[in-house]
């Protein structure tokens, strides 16, 4: 009883706060993640999920990913997504975040409503999108057949390409206030001293720009693409209410094919395989971002 | 030299245009499903399309009080039962967990300091199927205790990592002049620290409770029955049964942003603030 009072003495004290919270998270996250590790090494099905004896069946899980071909297009899909909500989100809100600083009369108000799109729920946004990529009422078609660029309305939910435009699009409204709002408070730490020298050497707006800007905005950067990556590699809802991973499997992601395997196929133990897929390259990205944020804590 | 500062009145009406503009198409999708919330299935189906309702039409939302098929206001209630109890275990829980690892320097802090981090980047679908089993077991699948338990995973790594910058802010005088007025450390840590770090648990609770009320995957996997989901599962079920109902659907999604709205228009700063330092610092 002393030894443990004297343990928690001083700066010990600190870890009997924590413990509740970590404690929480151990039970409802930790155990968790073990036991899907287990899972995706046994055969588990509906028959003996909460119980009944299951059997180790090793890496087979694993090794029968490489040959389902809805799992590399799922693996390809989440890439080409991931990577190109990034590249649209990051342009649009870093010229917005360089628009907004700018001090004009509406720039603070208007900015503060632009953040609205990425606080509302995803569901919502998914059933929104899907109204303006409707066939024959979607808002979309109407406008492009006014301009006559098409004749026939287009099934952009039910043609593999459009699905997969039609959910880049959606998801990039909800990324770009999260990059515009991180890269304008990157622009506030650059020192306006700097910017002002560079002008009374004659430096036009364009060399400013890539001679100051953008390297001060480097860790900024970095930031938001590594958290940009991590938060749309995970997509789930969005792509699982616009189009459940259809049509035909066309625009399935790691986690609408995983949660498709255990909660709709029931071959739980092929879907706890396929989320390790997704943690392990999500942990690999995560990593950087680690590296990056405890740089800058330097304690 | 002085043009970053102030604009020349010209060049303010055109910025304030363009942001205008802007404004317009970037909200435009919530502008668009407000408007077809109160069309009539008639109008909605018109073509060329009308942008505002020209026949006023409120039957979307009075119909979901009167018949007891799809009630979007039971769903509405269970979303902000879940999302209340998950932001109180986030917020009860958090609050001390970042003040000890802002405060104290103990062995393991750096390790626990990066399982919050680790946690928050975790996807949904490692995590279903596991507790899935574990709410089974526990007696607790298909209640709404399964969904708080589950959501408040979300708020509260999110949490630590906010509060502990606001801790770590203020200046260690504060806290001993505490003790020197006869405070221990933990009725200074729930007299003097937690009031100055305020503004910092509203992040959290706000932030905590936005993620709830945003949840699918966990409300829909652990909560069967449907008079018991949350309202993004309510949505979601409705779609796949009344896929073209459009008027009703966006009245559900109007009914769903309500909370969110208010929640913007009140605590703005607390919004941009979790935004910037939380998702920068982790």
């Amino acid at each position: 009883m002393a030894k443990i009072k004297k343990f928690f003495r001083y700066e010990n004290v600190g870890m009997l706060f924590v413990l509740p919270a970590f404690l929480y998270m151990l039970a409802f996250v930790g155990y968790p993640i073990i036991h899907n590790i287990i899972l995706s090494f046994q055969d588990v099905s509906a028959g003996n999920l909460v119980k009944g004896t299951r059997n180790f069946v090793l890496f087979d899980n694993y090794l029968e990913l490489f040959g389902d071909s809805v799992f590399t297009t799922s693996l390809w899909n989440t890439l080409r997504f991931t990577v190109s909500c990034l590249v649209f989100q990051f342009i649009v809100g870093f010229a917005l975040a360089l628009f907004f600083s700018k001090r004009f009369s509406f720039a603070k108000p208007v900015r503060g409503i632009l953040l609205v799109p990425w606080m509302i729920p995803i569901t919502v946004t998914a059933l929104m999108f899907k109204l303006l990529f409707a066939t024959d009422i979607g808002i979309i078609n109407f406008l492009l057949r006014s301009l006559h660029l098409i004749d026939k309305n287009i099934e952009w939910l039910t043609t593999p390409g459009t699905a997969m435009f039609a959910l880049i699009c959606a998801n990039v409204w909800i990324g770009i206030p999260f990059n515009m709002i991180l890269i304008s408070t990157g622009l506030t730490t650059i020192p306006k001293e700097l910017y002002e020298s560079a002008s009374i050497d004659g430096a036009g707006k364009v060399q400013t720009f890539w001679r100051i800007t953008l390297p001060l905005l480097k860790p900024t950067i970095e930031s938001v693409l590594i958290l940009g990556f991590i938060y749309t590699f995970k997509v789930y809802d969005l792509v699982y209410v616009m189009t459940s991973g259809g049509p035909v499997n066309a625009t399935h992601m790691l986690s609408t094919y995983s949660y498709k395997l255990s909660f709709e196929m029931f071959k739980y133990s092929k879907g706890s395989a396929v989320a390790n897929v997704l943690l392990v390259i999500l942990l690999f990205v995560g990593v950087f971002y680690i590296r990056a944020t405890t740089e800058g804590e330097k304690e | 030299m002085d043009e970053e500062k102030r604009l020349s009145r010209k060049k303010n009406i055109l910025f304030s245009v363009i942001a205008v503009a802007l404004f317009c198409v970037l909200l435009f999708p919530l502008y668009w499903a407000l408007i077809t919330s109160l069309k009539t299935e008639q109008e909605i189906f018109q073509n060329p399309p009308t942008f505002y309702p020209h026949i006023l039409n409120t039957k979307s939302y009075a119909a979901q009080v009167e018949t007891g098929d799809f009630n979007m206001f039971r769903s509405f209630a269970n979303s902000f039962l879940i999302s209340t109890g998950a932001t109180l275990i986030a917020v009860l829980l958090a609050v001390p967990a970042s003040y000890g690892i802002a405060k104290y320097r103990f062995k393991a802090r750096k390790v626990l300091l990066l399982s919050f981090l680790v946690t928050q980047m975790l996807p949904v679908s490692v995590l279903l199927t596991p507790m899935f089993i574990m709410f089974k077991n526990m007696h607790v699948y298909n209640t709404w205790v399964a969904a708080v338990l589950a959501d408040a995973t979300i708020g509260i790594p999110f949490s630590v990592l906010i509060l502990k910058n606001y801790f770590a802010s203020i200046p260690k005088d504060l806290e001993e002049a505490a003790y020197l007025d006869g405070c221990n450390k933990f009725t200074a840590f729930v007299r003097i620290l937690i009031p100055i770090a305020k503004p910092g648990v509203m992040v959290c609770a706000i932030f905590s409770f936005l993620y709830a009320w945003g949840d699918l995957a966990y409300g829909m996997t652990f909560i069967l029955d449907q008079e018991k989901r949350p309202i993004t599962a309510g949505i979601f079920n409705f779609m796949g049964q009344y896929g073209t109902k459009w008027s009703y659907l966006t009245a559900f999604a109007v009914v769903t942003i309500i909370p969110v709205a208010l929640i913007f228009i009140f605590m703005q700063k607390y919004i941009v603030s979790g935004m910037t330092s939380g998702a920068v610092k982790g």
